[in-house]
């Protein structure tokens, strides 16, 4: 699965709590502070692959009276986000090193 | 503005529209209402942003509903373990692509070789003077095109039709883990 910048911010957007497709590009836009606009093609055509390697899942909102589908990461997805998160952590401690000494 | 994101979502697999379809069609009126809000530049990007997704996505789809892996994905991932990635129906051995461009530069060759006897050999025939073409003619070039269009486009018709009625499409929607999700 390619970890893109769209597909980040919505598995950060369903580690915080699961949420519905709409709630999910309000979070990603604000997220990424209005600069990523994701687009409803774009939010399902990433929705579907999340889904079918299973790192989310959908179920049917409870307080919804339209039984809205929700989206939630599953084990997996929560594990793959965390390391994940831990390849950015070390790229972004190793770019810092290094950029830092090409300026001193 | 939803009726052509409506029309739109037709671009999609049958099946994606069948488990998406509605909800994104609920996003999509989401969205609708609350650029309503916004100026008039804000609202056609939205919806530019909002087509463009759909036309990306459809496409994708395909791509994948054929290959079975991601549009986004590197061609390469198409050629793994000896065989290409497509879905089953699809298959075939990578060996049959080999086969394929050798028998077209065995057919580049025979042409190339054929025009070179034909230059090499001096013409019996007497030169064809310069074509004028009548209007009769062009009409009948584009009668002719026409007609090879249509027919063209009636067989490909009828040969998706009977892909589609002959079960493979009907079956690959019928997805076990998809209804297993959706009943959850």
């Amino acid at each position: 699965m390619d970890i893109t910048e769209p597909v980040l911010l919505i598995l950060l957007s369903l580690a915080e709590q699961p949420r519905h497709g709409y709630a999910i590009l309000q979070d990603a836009e604000s997220m990424s502070q209005g600069r990523v606009r994701l687009s409803t093609g774009t939010l399902y055509g990433a929705l579907r692959r999340l889904l079918e390697d299973q790192w989310i899942e959908r179920f049917e909102e409870k307080d919804s009276s339209r039984g809205r589908q929700a989206y939630r990461l599953t084990a997996t997805g929560r594990r793959n986000l965390r390391m994940e998160v831990a390849r950015m952590k070390h790229l972004t401690r190793l770019a810092t090193l290094r950029v830092a000494g090409k300026e001193t | 503005m939803l009726a052509l994101y409506r029309s739109l979502l037709y671009l999609y697999p049958s099946a994606y529209r069948w488990e998406f379809g509605h909800e994104m069609m609920d996003v999509l009126a989401e969205v609708q209402a609350e650029i309503r809000k916004r100026g008039a530049r804000e609202r056609v990007l939205c919806v530019a942003r909002e087509v463009g997704g759909l036309l990306y996505g459809a496409l994708q789809e395909h791509l994948w509903s054929i290959t079975g892996s991601q549009g986004g994905r590197r061609f390469s991932s198409l050629f793994s373990s000896g065989r290409f990635a497509m879905r089953s129906e699809f298959r075939f051995p990578k060996v049959t692509v080999g086969l394929m461009m050798v028998i077209l530069a065995a057919v580049m060759f025979t042409i190339e070789k054929a025009r070179a006897i034909s230059v090499s050999i001096p013409h019996a025939n007497p030169a064809v003077g310069p074509i004028h073409p009548t209007q009769a003619m062009i009409v009948q070039v584009l009668l002719a095109t026409l007609i090879w269009a249509i027919g063209a486009g009636a067989i490909g018709w009828a040969i998706l039709f009977a892909l589609h009625r002959s079960g493979l499409q009907q079956l690959s929607e019928m997805n076990p883990s998809a209804e297993q999700r959706s009943s959850k």
